[in-house]
């Protein structure tokens, strides 16, 4: 037992002496293509990435609560905004990554889909599942899709509330639901089990970016940077480009008060 | 109070009624069974009456949604046939909350079946009584107290009750109960908001768990 643990100890010492670990809490809309890059990442610099995720919403209160996090990236920019004025993140470093689109989906067995958001107040669209709109930008973009089409009271009794945008996309697979709406990213991922009945057009809501940020409370703060340019470059950006993310746009870095 | 959580209590309060009445249908015929009859497989059929009580209400919220969903065993079935899954539905909660509050029932009722005078019902068998007759009139005014004490456990569980619940019934406007309310203003970082709520479920958890205890001090006397 002791010569396992002191070899266990010479392991973690020996790793730790040459490799740093950069922990990345991210949306949960991500984590396919982050899991992806972060293999690269690792035979690229030597360092290495651990992930958490989750909706962003949820993300940012545990950043607040001081969760040890190095660099945070958003689905929406609330969020960044709470956090930056609570001084919990390195304004300065906020940079967007990606962006994405919103579209609504059905099972993939389903014979009726709604072609606009204005339909979905019809009966046969019975359950209706988005992000919970307070946590889940995924759900806030939806909420204001809604009410934009001046159908959000009249559907809300049908809306049924993920924690995170892939428990929507779960419930939708799972045919729990009539119509759910997710980003095209999470619909791409999921394959045959769901159809894109419609995407939903980028003037019904604000824009879908991702904002990656330097937490405060950081000790690898140049780690976490480093983690932040190499989202930029090239190759991590084709990837995202594979899982059908849009390109950052070009004036990419939104400061906000410092 | 605000009209929401008026709501919230109001649908908590028939989910929990509910779930009693469900778990009272199932546990009193089986309680009352138990503790008159032996036959193959009643060991195996107890240990599932109880085993809710150690099982996480996640494995039971999971076992419902692979049973009933809409892809589930049976549940594909209904869903094809008549478009019907149990999830986010008022008796997809009362089913979560009857088998988690399932043990508290029927374990205080098996025990006073088997702990009542034998002879009152041979009496009663030996003066003509039928066995509906006998059950109505001897035995259950005879365990009325267990029964009670049962009931009361039973249903301030299934008030309580929220893994099992959050994965079946899922989160929707208007139609939370008081703990997923809760858990839901936690997870949006709103402390403040989930406080009433918290004081109600302590209050009426007090309040039945206080009657509990007058009843069952008051039968030791």
């Amino acid at each position: 037992m002791s010569r396992f643990l002191a070899f266990a100890l010479a392991v973690v010492s020996a790793s730790s002496a040459w490799a740093e670990t950069v922990s990345v809490a991210a949306a949960i809309s991500l984590k396919d293509a982050l899991g992806k890059i972060a293999v690269q990442y690792r035979s690229d610099t030597g360092n290495d990435v651990e992930f958490t995720f989750g909706s962003s919403g949820q993300l940012s209160k545990q950043i607040q609560g001081g969760a040890p996090v190095d660099l945070f990236i958003s689905a929406a920019s609330t969020q960044v905004d709470d956090l930056a004025k609570a001084n919990a993140v390195i304004a300065e470093t906020r940079t967007v990554v990606a962006g994405n689109a919103l579209v609504a989906i059905v099972p993939g067995d389903a014979t009726v889909a709604p072609t606009s958001t204005k339909e979905l107040d019809r009966p046969e669209f019975s359950k209706i599942a988005i992000g919970e709109p307070n946590s889940v930008p995924a759900g806030e973009y939806t909420a204001q899709a809604l009410k934009n089409a001046n159908v959000y009271e009249s559907v809300k009794e049908k809306l049924v509330l993920g924690t995170n945008v892939r428990q929507v996309l779960d419930y939708v697979e799972r045919g729990e639901v009539s119509v759910g709406f997710v980003y095209a990213t999470d619909a791409k991922i999921s394959g045959e089990k769901v159809r894109i009945a419609y995407a939903v057009g980028e003037r019904e809501h604000s824009p879908i970016l991702y904002p990656a940020v330097v937490v405060s409370e950081s000790k690898k703060r140049e780690v976490a940077k480093q983690f932040l340019a190499y989202l930029l470059a090239e190759k991590a950006q084709g990837e995202l480009a594979s899982f059908g993310f849009t390109k950052p746009p070009a004036n990419d870095t939104v400061k906000t008060v410092k | 109070m605000s009209d929401e959580l008026w709501q919230t209590i109001w649908l908590s309060l028939r989910i929990a009624a509910g779930a009693t009445v469900l778990a009272l249908v199932v546990a009193l015929p089986l309680a009352y069974l138990h503790a008159r009859r032996h036959y193959g497989g009643k060991s195996l059929v107890e240990a599932l009456l109880v085993v809710p009580m150690v099982l996480p209400p996640t494995v039971v919220g999971y076992l419902i949604i692979s049973m009933l969903g809409a892809r589930g065993w049976i549940g594909q079935y209904l869903h094809h046939l008549f478009s019907y899954s149990i999830l986010f539905r008022i008796e997809g909660a009362i089913l979560a909350s009857a088998i988690v509050a399932l043990p508290l029932l029927y374990l205080p009722t098996r025990a006073a079946f088997s702990t009542i005078d034998r002879e009152m019902e041979d009496t009663a068998r030996v003066m003509g009584a039928n066995w509906l007759q006998l059950f109505w009139h001897v035995s259950l005014p005879m365990i009325r107290r267990g029964l009670a004490s049962g009931l009361m456990l039973a249903f301030a569980r299934a008030l309580g009750e929220f893994g099992a619940t959050v994965m079946v019934f899922g989160i929707r406007i208007h139609h939370t109960t008081l703990p997923v309310s809760i858990y839901l203003d936690y997870e949006q970082g709103e402390m403040e908001r989930a406080l009433p709520a918290v004081a109600v479920l302590c209050i009426l958890s007090l309040a039945i768990t206080g009657a509990y205890n007058r009843s069952t001090l008051s039968k030791q006397e």
